[in-house]
């Protein structure tokens, strides 16, 4: 198995926020957790990542154990995360904030082969390279802070709520961006939505987060159909 | 009109070396979000190093090389054992932690020394000069070389190298730099590093300058330059140097030359209101 996470609690301060969440990605796959606000979804991305630390379970990645890794090294092992509200540096340039995603790879010759890539795939990254990130609009934004992740050619992508902030057609755009890396070039994706048609539609599986604890999971498109599902996650 | 010129090169050489230790203090907040104030004691320290080498080996290189050495120890063994355990607690318990280490450390420097002021007979390697009557000290000189090197190699360091992207980031988004690869813990010791050893050399230079060392030589700068932060917008480098040369400037020009009753040190904290009052993110911070 590529990722598996086992038995995770997390806490702030007396609050649980997850309490007992088991999923696994394969290699390859795109899968998707779905879930209300305050389900707990961004804290299992940034438990996955190293930001925060679990109270209770274990974190396995490639057959490694990685609970106990700190957040840089794990980045340096090739998970790397598009966070919620895109988090970019605002004051460093567009094109110092791409470096920042290439931190340590000392390799000028992949990093203009995938700079030129990421410039092809956001022409408006591009363009505005010398500007200040927080110049940017949100949309704008967005977009530089998944070229950020995509810059080191990662293994694992962890995407949280991509499509907050973002105008439909982009949001259309971000998700063929996503299934198109996952299809074309076999990157495997964690995706955290309330979007939940948006994800579902491209994901293989997924699981469903209701306060802290995985109440549903299965084959995406089957859920997609499940009744539970169509009334509370896809409004109809 | 020679005095003129001169109190504004005494002026500016003030200047630089309030920027020397306002730079370290500026590092560190923007790194920690924490108001270094035991900055000033680790600045008192080196002065005491750089006369202890000079005195025992005649060679004032190797008091500056020892002296930041020793300095950047001590600032990352404040961070290691005071600051990192207490950052989980609000920001006033480490502020409080850092105002103990700064009154130790001036008990402790007087334990050692004693509580006597005692004298930096250097001369540096540096020229008089006189142009067309102003004269130019050797030690203003060197102040001037000194702080021009110093902010030169930490513009190169920040904007043309990793280390400094580096701290860019983690001055920026702590959390977020872990996740791209950077190990924030490291970079925030070596911030401690770069500002220590600074703050070392400004603590000679002012020894040297005024031909004076002793114990509580650091409690005005400890507030002055937190005033000084405030003004150059907090976190803000270049705000920070700014401000710490006007201020260098206009102390000695409007008490040294004008000649206005008007208590010299009380003028950074006038300006550290006004800015409060009006400009709250400082002359060249923003707003966050």
């Amino acid at each position: 198995m590529f990722l598996e996470v086992k038995g995770l609690h997390v806490s702030y301060g007396d609050i649980e926020a997850v309490s007992g969440v088991d999923f696994y990605l394969e290699k390859g796959e795109l899968v998707s957790i779905i879930g209300a606000n305050g389900a707990g979804k961004t804290t299992i991305l940034n438990c996955v990542m190293g930001i925060i630390p679990p109270k209770e379970g274990a974190i396995i990645f490639k057959g490694k154990e990685i609970t106990g890794i700190p957040d840089f090294e794990r980045a340096r092992m090739g998970i790397r995360i598009v966070p919620e509200r895109s988090r970019v540096f605002p004051r460093l340039t567009v094109y110092e904030n791409l470096l920042t995603g290439f931190y340590r790879i000392r390799d000028r010759e992949k990093f203009s082969e995938r700079l030129s890539w990421l410039y092809e795939v956001f022409p408006v990254l591009r363009n505005r390279q010398g500007q200040l990130a927080s110049t940017l609009s949100g949309g704008e934004q967005q977009q530089l802070s998944i070229a950020r992740a995509l810059i080191s050619n990662p293994e694992l992508l962890l995407v949280d709520e991509v499509s907050m902030g973002l105008m439909p057609k982009l949001v259309d755009q971000v998700f063929e961006i996503l299934k198109r890396l996952n299809e074309e070039h076999g990157l495997t994706i964690l995706l955290v939505e309330q979007n939940a048609y948006a994800s579902l539609n491209i994901s293989k599986r997924a699981y469903v987060l209701e306060t802290g604890t995985c109440v549903l999971e299965g084959d995406a498109h089957e859920l997609m159909s499940n009744p539970e599902v169509k009334e509370v996650y896809l409004g109809n | 009109m020679n005095t003129f010129f001169e109190q504004l090169l005494n002026g500016i050489a003030m200047g630089s070396i309030y920027a020397l230790v306002t730079l370290g203090l500026t590092l560190v907040y923007g790194v920690m979000r924490i108001l270094h104030v035991a900055h000033a004691a680790v600045y008192t320290v080196g002065a005491y190093m750089g006369l202890f080498l000079y005195s025992s080996t005649g060679s004032l290189l190797l008091a500056f090389f020892g002296a930041s050495i020793g300095c950047a120890i001590l600032g990352v063994g404040i961070e290691r054992f005071v600051y990192f355990p207490l950052m989980k607690y609000p920001p006033f318990v480490p502020l409080i932690g850092s105002i103990a280490v700064m009154l130790s450390i001036e008990e402790i420097m007087r334990l050692i020394a004693g509580p006597y002021i005692l004298t930096f007979p250097a001369k540096l390697p540096f020229p008089d000069l006189s142009f067309s009557g102003i004269y130019v000290s050797s030690t203003i000189i060197a102040v001037y070389s000194i702080t021009a090197l110093i902010l030169l190699v930490l513009w190169y360091i920040s904007s043309r190298t990793e280390l400094g992207l580096a701290m860019r980031a983690v001055s920026q988004d702590i959390s977020i730099s872990g996740a791209m690869g950077i190990n924030s813990h490291l970079i925030v010791s070596i911030t401690f590093v770069i500002g220590s050893a600074v703050a070392a050399i400004a603590g000679i230079l002012v020894g040297i300058y005024y031909n004076q060392v002793y114990p509580t030589m650091g409690a005005v700068p400890a507030y002055k330059t937190l005033a000084l932060i405030v003004v150059g917008g907090l976190g803000s480098v270049s705000g920070g140097v700014i401000a710490s040369m006007i201020l260098g400037v206009a102390e000695t020009m409007l008490i040294g030359y004008a000649n206005i009753p008007f208590p010299r040190d009380a003028l950074a904290f006038i300006a550290m209101i006004g800015v409060l009052m009006w400009r709250s993110e400082g002359i060249m911070g923003s707003s966050r």
